[in-house]
């Protein structure tokens, strides 16, 4: 892993499209960053972004179309 | 609820695939895709077309059930191209392998569309309050 020292108000680049700012430290312990990204790039916290990626893996489970297949006519029946 | 689900045009086969430039949670690689509606019930499947193994079931949200759809984020709103005013079509990720007993819906992270740009975005909200695994429909097997 990359490790940066940055101040407050200070910055780096990943790649050329995103930039990230050291908005603020509260309390030695809080860091709040200020993310500007190309809006097809996702920002999300990542304990967050890693519990939707694996209910969505789940619920995919290369099995879906299956389970659609075999039950959109049971479905249809039960309107 | 037919109705909405048939808008997205993918019982025609030729109809073009909806582009989601930021990829889905788990599948960013999946950009492009296919709406498949038999034309009965509430339940879509969406495919990506270059990825197939990524492919999620869909529903529209209920705002009889869950109340008002989310906000979009600035963000959000410029990903899917919408104009000022304009309002997406927004959809669930049910999972029907999580619970024996209910197909659940992720209320967390739902689906937005711009039906007119074809462009969705999975929007992923913070409020820890919203479920991943909502009770949506009971299981096909345990309707009597």
């Amino acid at each position: 892993m990359m490790v940066l020292k940055r101040k407050i108000g200070q910055a780096f680049h990943l790649g050329d499209d995103i930039r990230i700012t050291v908005v603020d430290v509260q309390n030695g312990r809080h860091v709040r960053f200020g993310i500007e990204a190309p809006v097809e790039i996702p920002v999300h916290r990542m304990e967050i972004y890693e519990l939707i990626q694996n209910e969505n893996r789940a619920a995919s489970d290369g099995n879906a179309l299956a389970w659609f297949s075999g039950n959109s006519n049971e479905e249809s029946n039960n309107e | 609820m037919n109705k909405a689900l048939k808008q997205t045009g993918q019982h025609e086969e030729e109809a073009p695939p909806f582009n989601f430039p930021q990829g889905m949670a788990g599948f960013p690689e999946a950009k492009k895709f296919s709406f498949i509606y038999s034309g009965h019930g509430d339940i879509a499947c969406m495919q990506s077309v270059d990825h197939p193994e990524a492919s999620l079931l869909i529903t529209l949200w209920d705002e009889n059930r869950l109340g008002a759809s989310p906000s979009l984020t600035r963000e959000q709103v410029s990903c899917l191209n919408l104009a000022s005013g304009q309002h997406p079509l927004w959809m669930l990720v049910l999972n029907p392998f999580a619970d024996s007993a209910w197909v659940t819906a992720n209320v967390r992270a739902p689906v937005a569309i711009n039906m007119e740009a074809r462009i969705g975005v999975q929007c992923i909200q913070t409020d820890p309050d919203l479920e991943l695994r909502y009770h949506w429909i009971p299981q096909p097997d345990q309707i009597i």
